[in-house]
């Protein structure tokens, strides 16, 4: 027993490798589809949205690139298919530059689906620099911040920007953040001072951190990682590529938790030993 | 050149420093004038980072070339990257799609920025599988409160844990909404106070760091 218990405990990485090469791999071709539950941050979102009347403003801010894409590409669709539904007008920015081209991808794909057109039902504002600043620069005048938008098409007199001068006419905000500049900063920058309702939309791992913003009522809302967006897509009731991944996502929690556990008991096993040799 | 080294930065951020501190609570016009021409500068003095990043980026890696020192193909790697994407990104004119057709940038973006940066995240799932399994164990009674927090919090946040203990779904929630958010809160309050602190040490002109070193200093 001792024995294989030290054999295990030095067990070969490329094992641990493949096993979880297949809980992810398995769930992906065959998958078991288990009822997703909604938590209450995430219906916070998703009943804002619900509340809003006709052409509210809706601002999107995706704060992430392309590593991130599986987390928050959902969770974007997810809301953007949710806006447009509403009939909202949806304006579009990013403040991290290599996500820029994955954002107007995700936006003018979305878009075609629902039906919307560019300038009248959404636009997308593309990338400044700045963060903070550019944040501030739009809480004071949307229209000397982008002057244009992505596709070079002056802001100023465009149909979905009607009535809109700066952050405070913006109605609700979401920032899809995939760390800094992000969720934190549309609070201390734009919420904070200009005064709109936001919500926020992390990755899995930077969630946690987000929940005293939440408790103290800083953000209304947070859609958290692969989960957080299967269950928004269950609130739309139009599944998408989060519910897929969640079985995937399951087993290999299912997996991780195993190694640890029979790790922990080939590490009693072999204290043990040592106990008595002591 | 000490005054233009040292007293006028020292002043500038004394003035700004305290002028935008009050700022914040002033609406007069005069002051929101004041911000959003502020706000202006600093987008523009963002772009310029950026170029000066970009410049030095290439420096340090030029060097390393030059010399040759370990690991130095890698520096090649990347200065071939960066020279071929932006005389890409010149040629297409700074537009990944045009006429709803991909440019060379586009191509660029979508078929090596995208699965590159993809991979090396996704790398990480098996990485963390492997360091789990071997640094996760329970040596003392803070490890063991970590690992069973570790494991409730891994079963209740996917459906297969709610499908098999849907208990762990209300223990999860509880975890983050209360443990979690009063020890994340207690290291934002330590954070925060610290930014203050360090900021008037700044504006005070107390830490001077920031203004580098040299022979007039």
């Amino acid at each position: 027993m001792k024995d294989f218990a030290r054999r295990m405990i030095g067990i070969d990485r490329r094992i641990i490798f493949l096993l979880i090469a297949a809980a992810v791999l398995l769930p992906l071709l065959r998958p078991f589809g288990l009822p997703i539950k909604i938590s209450p941050e995430v219906r916070a979102v998703y009943d804002y949205i619900e509340a809003l009347p006709e052409r509210s403003v809706f601002l999107l801010s995706f704060d992430f690139d392309p590593s991130s894409k599986p987390e928050l590409e959902p969770q974007a669709v997810a809301l953007l298919r949710h806006a447009f539904r509403k009939n909202l007008r949806v304006i579009g920015m990013t403040h991290w530059l290599t996500g820029t081209g994955l954002a107007d991808d995700i936006f003018s794909r979305v878009a075609a689906e629902m039906g919307r057109e560019r300038g009248k039902d959404y636009v997308f504002l593309g990338w400044s620099p700045g963060a903070g600043s550019l944040v501030i620069a739009m809480g004071q005048d949307l229209y000397q911040a982008f002057p244009s938008d992505y596709q070079k098409t002056p802001t100023q007199g465009m149909p979905v920007l009607a009535g809109v001068r700066n952050l405070r006419d913006v109605n609700y905000m979401v920032s899809l953040a995939a760390g800094n500049p992000g969720i934190e900063m549309w609070y201390v920058f734009g919420k904070d001072k200009y005064r709109f309702e936001m919500a926020g939309g992390s990755t899995g791992v930077i969630a946690p951190g987000l929940y005293p913003f939440l408790r103290s009522g800083q953000i209304n809302g947070l859609i958290g990682g692969l989960q957080g967006a299967a269950e928004y897509e269950t609130l739309i009731k139009q599944k998408g590529t989060a519910t897929a991944g969640m079985d995937a996502q399951s087993a290999t929690h299912f997996v991780i938790i195993i190694l640890v556990l029979l790790c922990n008991v080939f590490y009693f096993v072999l204290r043990g030993e040592k106990g008595k040799a002591n | 050149m000490i005054f233009l080294k040292r007293q006028l930065p020292l002043a500038i951020t004394f003035v700004m420093g305290v002028a935008f501190a009050i700022q914040y609570y002033v609406p007069h016009p005069v002051s929101e004038e004041a911000i959003t021409n502020v706000s202006k500068w600093m987008q523009i003095i963002s772009g310029f980072a950026l170029a000066l990043g970009l410049a030095s980026l290439f420096h340090v890696h030029a060097v390393k070339i030059k010399r040759q020192v370990p690991g130095w193909g890698y520096s090649l790697v990347l200065y071939i990257t960066m020279v071929v994407t932006i005389v890409v990104g010149f040629w297409s004119r700074g537009e990944t799609t045009v006429d709803g057709a991909k440019t060379g940038l586009g191509w660029l973006y979508d078929n090596m920025m995208v699965p590159l940066q993809g991979t090396m995240f996704s790398i990480l799932a098996f990485f963390i599988a492997s360091a789990a399994y071997r640094a996760f164990r329970a040596r003392s009674r803070e490890a063991s409160v970590l690992l069973v927090s570790a494991v409730l919090v891994m079963m209740g946040r996917v459906p297969l844990g709610q499908f098999l203990l849907p208990w762990t779904w209300d223990v999860t929630q509880w975890l983050l909404n209360v443990v979690n958010s009063a020890v994340r809160r207690a290291i934002l309050i330590g954070v925060s106070m610290g930014q203050v602190a360090l900021s008037l040490k700044i504006i005070l002109g107390i830490e001077r760091a920031y203004l580098g070193g040299g022979r007039d200093q």
